[in-house]
């Protein structure tokens, strides 16, 4: 036996990129506009989605995939608004990642909006590109208002940031106030503060979705 | 753990391409921005990696900085700590690279 020394220079992350590439140029060519919506476990991507389909389903045709570690608990509530859904079990995998949305979104092709709800998790998912137009990072109060200066990988990354649950965040001792100065010392992006159940910044929500389709030119496909 | 699979998945199939008895060492370079621990990443390896011919495989790691730049004044950053996302001027800064993760090259027993 000897030794011997080979070079590599493997790109581990190559597959992932080169799938995202891909994902991206079907979505642009079919004119679809993707958010990936990124956020803490609880913070409020499901019910935002929901809310989401019924503020906007009748003027666009919104498509959902929903990842979870298991089960289908999230996929369920969104697919009884009666719009296109897929659901995504990750296993033990923390994040989706392109390969796990390739082959679905071809069943998206007729959309104008793809809503990609993301695992609960503020850290894996930052490494793995989707192919999405935006990433939209959703925390809320209840996490605690140190929440977005401890994870600032995510948020320096965001297109928008929501700070969700705000009319509890004197019940749970949170300084909204301290989350956006944190937010903002990472990131330029839009913040909303956000409560969906009070309805607070829902219409700053809906303005950015329509400016995001219009953006990409959608409107009109439906 | 993902990374340590992608990472063996990787050497393991290099090293049986050259018919390899045993990988003695492995050589990578991650961006700094991945945020990963070391540490961890060699105790995952070696919790996956055993009874294959990698499981006494030395994992030797260097990390690529990130290029940071100022969006306000334009000051370089040629590394980042936890804290360096805003600069002195108030500015955010914009980074660059620091995102990869590549093998870069193994030594084997053939």
């Amino acid at each position: 036996m000897h030794r011997i020394e080979i070079e590599a220079e493997v790109d581990l992350l190559a597959l992932n990129k080169k799938l995202a590439r891909e994902n991206r140029e079907f979505f642009r060519e079919n004119g679809i506009t993707v958010f990936n919506i990124m956020g803490a476990i609880g913070s409020g991507k499901t019910l935002l989605i929901e809310k989401t389909v019924e503020a906007l389903g009748s003027q666009l045709k919104i498509g959902a995939i929903l990842g979870d570690v298991v089960c289908n608990a999230d996929y369920e509530r969104v697919a009884k608004l009666g719009i296109r859904a897929d659901a995504i079990n990750t296993g033990k995998e923390c994040h989706l990642d392109a390969h796990l949305l390739h082959n679905r979104i071809k069943n998206f092709a007729d959309m104008d909006l793809l809503l990609i709800e993301n695992v609960g998790n503020l850290i894996c998912p930052v490494d793995f590109d989707l192919g999405e137009d935006y990433r939209i990072v959703m925390v809320s109060v209840t996490e605690g208002d140190d929440v977005i200066g401890k994870h600032p990988e995510i948020f320096r990354l965001a297109d928008l940031i929501i700070i969700n649950k705000v009319a509890l965040a004197g019940a749970v001792g949170a300084d909204v106030d301290k989350m956006v100065e944190d937010a903002r010392s990472l990131s330029n992006a839009e913040i909303i503060k956000m409560d969906l159940k009070e309805g607070i910044g829902f219409d700053e929500w809906l303005n950015f979705v329509r400016r995001a389709v219009n953006v990409s030119g959608n409107s009109g496909k439906s | 753990m993902g990374y340590a699979e992608a990472l063996l998945q990787h050497a393991l199939k290099l090293a049986e391409e050259k018919g390899a008895k045993e990988i003695k060492k492995i050589r990578i370079a991650i961006g700094e921005l991945l945020l990963i621990n070391p540490e961890q990443l060699k105790f995952c390896f070696s919790a996956i990696a055993s009874n294959t011919i990698a499981e006494n495989a030395e994992l030797e790691i260097e990390f690529l900085k990130a290029e940071g730049k100022c969006i306000t004044c334009g000051k370089v950053f040629d590394s980042i700590d936890s804290t360096t996302y805003i600069c002195n001027c108030g500015g955010l800064i914009e980074f660059k690279g620091g995102k990869d993760f590549i093998l870069k090259s193994l030594s084997l027993e053939v």
